[in-house]
């Protein structure tokens, strides 16, 4: 306890002198301690690992030329099965762990990860698992360093609906939110995401008809700041008197009730977000993206049902959103738009400098907008199989729609590309600043699609439509092999340098490092890399579960280590972790992965590299009993 | 021209007409907006966004059913807020609200 204590308190001085250097260069936002920690390769305190979201270390100890001898450090189960999403959260000499429903937390000291520091187990209504659409997953913590009056705090999400802070020190709840409530069939999988002194947290439940929001939290109380929704008046949307002022042709006020849904089918419209968020402070906006409309049957709802399946920029402070722009109106294939948003800044074609986003989307269009006004650069087809839409007008913003690829009522639509599990789903990808590329995981997977009538009940799953999904046209669908894809991609030129086929989903996201090296999991349970320039295989390593999280990347005491977790599950595993056969169950997914379990089982635990494997346990003492003697 | 080739002139005319006529419907393509960022279009022999109510896409919503969202989160803010406000005063949190005095 000495030691870690001791360990505990030059850490902090590191980063309060780090903070200090900080504030001298960035006055404007010196009060964000996260900013200066998540700058340094010996952490790792958000998703995204930095607010630009790019899950890029410039870590370069592993490196193109001998990941060939990166070997297993350490592990470390979390006890419980289902899909094990997000990653980890490093920040000095801890990390901290989270686990699939009823979300555990651990702390685990780095020096000897064999010991859990504190543990977090919540107490949760069961009944929270029969509302969950797509496994009881969890996509990750949150942390806020603390202000000298009140601790440091880890931030994190139940399935039952609560946003709990916990002491990072010592595990104690320090305060518990109600934000979701599961008789209504609203959950939270999302992780909470802190900015400043806030932390928001975003919603999930369209399959059961609920109607999205994010909402704003004061970290240190709990207090609610601020609620915004996807769909309903403008006051409850909560649009700035300048929204989409840039771009008035995508659409402005009074557009979330009657002009774009009919009667009050916006008050169960869905548009939930419960994907990933990043956040610049220069604009003070944080981009995410909201989700389907509810139900899947498009016939129920006609309208371009906004303000579901945009991307959003919005004041942190206030709320208040400078600009939406809607990828998917009309949603008739669930394609939620929550997907990642990677931040950046590259020259465009005219070799202007621009402050980019970029958003790989389940509709299979990869956006990139300008993020200081929501302006479109560019929205190129994930891959050329795509083919619900025919191409994104750029001047209109409006995806030119192909009918013969529609869903309707009384009519089976077939082999429409992408199905809706996207081409892209909930894995949070990587870009490189130096090659100007971004990482992506990808699906490869295409459905037949047809609609029924249901009424609506809350509480109830409000889905309507049947589907049958297989692999796309590059797959093997005798064999039910080659679901996904990995590329990397050029905003900028609107090309992939590479492509690589994989057997299953690339479902979890990618990690890019300066060492030439694009880390990432697979659903069939390895940690792969390949070399950034080429996608050459280099190395891989047999996990004891699939892979739906992506890799993270921390340097402790000068060594490099990676970190992924195990544990399959999420929507492709739904089959093999609740035990289906019936194809068109887990909502169309259990057939596409139906040979999933012949290559991996349940799970649950975080496994560690390094170079040959150096750890802690290198000196066997380290962590031994040594009894009353010493 | 004998009867029959009119007759047959009239339903080419006819299937041309009805063709063209269901053309922009059956391609609702998202490009054909009415003011923007409303291009939605109903489907050819579907009915129109004021329509479906009494025809047999009929979702018929239950407005009790539809508010219940809504009673949820007032009642759950009312809730937090009585939390945090106690946490802020006493510096101690307590979750049960029922534990809370006013």
């Amino acid at each position: 306890m000495t030691k870690l204590r001791t360990s505990v308190s030059a850490f902090t001085l590191t980063a309060a002198a780090a903070i200090g250097v900080a504030g001298a260069a960035l006055p404007a936002f010196a009060n964000d301690k996260l900013v200066e920690l998540s700058n340094s390769e010996e952490n790792w305190p958000m998703t995204g690992k930095t607010y630009k979201a790019q899950n890029y270390s410039k870590a370069t100890q592993i490196n193109a030329e001998n990941v060939k001898t990166l070997k297993p450090a350490w592990a470390f189960s979390t006890g419980v099965l289902h899909g094990h999403e997000g990653t980890p959260l490093v920040i000095g000499d801890k990390m901290y762990v989270h686990g699939a429903f009823p979300n555990p937390t651990f702390a685990l000291d780095l020096n000897e990860p064999g010991k859990i520091l504190w543990q977090h187990k919540p107490k949760q209504a069961p009944t929270a698992r029969a509302v969950a659409c797509c496994d009881v997953v969890n996509r990750g913590l949150a942390y806020w360093p603390g202000d000298g009056k009140t601790p440091s705090l880890i931030l994190k999400t139940q399935l039952d609906g609560h946003i709990v802070a916990v002491n990072a020190d010592t595990g104690a709840e320090f305060w518990k939110m109600e934000n979701s409530d599961i008789k209504v069939g609203s959950t939270l999988t999302i992780a909470p995401y802190v900015i400043k002194d806030t932390v928001l947290v975003g919603s999930s439940g369209a399959e059961l008809g609920v109607r999205g929001y994010v909402t704003a939290y004061d970290v240190k109380t709990g207090a609610q700041k601020w609620r915004a929704y996807a769909t309903g008046p403008d006051e409850e949307l909560k649009l700035a008197k300048d929204f989409n002022m840039a771009n008035k042709h995508y659409g402005q006020f009074n557009l979330g009730t009657s002009k774009t849904w009919e009667g009050d089918a916006w008050k169960i419209g869905g548009g939930t977000n419960w994907g990933w968020y990043a956040f610049d402070p220069d604009t003070n906006l944080f981009y995410y993206g909201s989700g389907n409309p509810a139900p899947w049957n498009e016939t129920m709802r006609p309208g371009d049902n906004k303000w579901t399946m945009t991307i959003w920029g919005r004041d942190i402070d206030t709320g208040e959103a400078k600009f939406g722009y809607q990828k998917t109106p009309h949603d008739e294939w669930d394609y939620a738009g929550v997907n990642v948003m990677m931040l950046s800044e590259q020259k465009d074609k005219q070799g202007k400098l621009r402050k980019l986003l970029t958003h790989p989307d389940r509709n299979g269009i990869v956006y990139t907008l300008d993020r200081t006004d929501g302006t479109l650069v560019s929205a190129d087809k994930l891959d050329d199989t795509v083919n619900w839409v025919k191409q994104v007008d750029l001047k209109t913003g409006v995806p030119i729609r192909d009918p013969e690829f529609a869903t309707r009522m009384d009519h089976k639509a077939t082999e429409i590309c992408p199905s809706a599990m996207g081409y892209h789903n909930q894995g949070h990808d990587s870009y490189d600043p130096e090659k100007q590329r971004f990482y992506m995981g990808i699906n490869h997977i295409c459905m037949d699609w047809e609609p029924f009538m249901l009424p609506y009940r809350a509480g109830q799953f409000f889905v309507g439509a049947t589907l049958w999904m297989y692999p796309g046209p590059k797959g093997d669908r005798q064999n039910y092999e080659g679901l996904g894809q990995i590329k990397s991609y050029d905003a900028i030129n609107n090309k992939y340098d590479w492509e690589k086929m994989e057997r299953f989903s690339v479902w979890g996201g990618t990690l890019a490092t300066a060492g030439n090296l694009v880390f990432y999991g697979t659903l069939d349970g390895f940690i792969k890399a390949r070399d950034t320039r080429t996608g050459d295989l280099l190395w891989k390593y047999r996990l004891p579960s699939g892979v739906i999280g992506h890799p993270m990347t921390y340097t402790h005491k000068g060594v490099q280590y990676v970190a992924i977790y195990y544990g399959v599950g999420g929507w492709p595993g739904v089959g093999l972790v609740f035990d289906l056969n019936d194809p068109t169950a887990g909502l169309g997914a259990v057939g596409a992965f139906k040979n999933l379990a012949n290559y991996t089982q349940m799970g649950g635990g975080v496994q560690v590299f390094s170079l040959n494997g150096k750890n802690p346990y290198d000196d066997v003492n380290v962590g031994e009993w040594t009894g009353k003697g010493g | 021209m004998n009867i029959t080739s009119r007759i047959a002139g009239v339903a080419a005319a006819a299937a041309l007409t009805a063709a063209f006529a269901s053309a922009p419907a059956l391609a609702y393509d998202g490009t054909n907006c009415k003011e923007p960022g409303v291009c939605w279009e109903a489907k050819p022999g579907y009915p129109e966004k004021s329509k479906i109510a009494g025809s047999k896409y009929d979702p018929k919503h239950d407005p009790k059913q539809v508010s219940k969202q809504s009673d949820s989160i007032k009642q759950m803010e009312e809730r937090n807020k009585k939390r945090a406000d106690n946490f802020s005063k006493t510096g101690r949190f307590q979750y049960d609200v029922s534990k809370i005095s006013d």
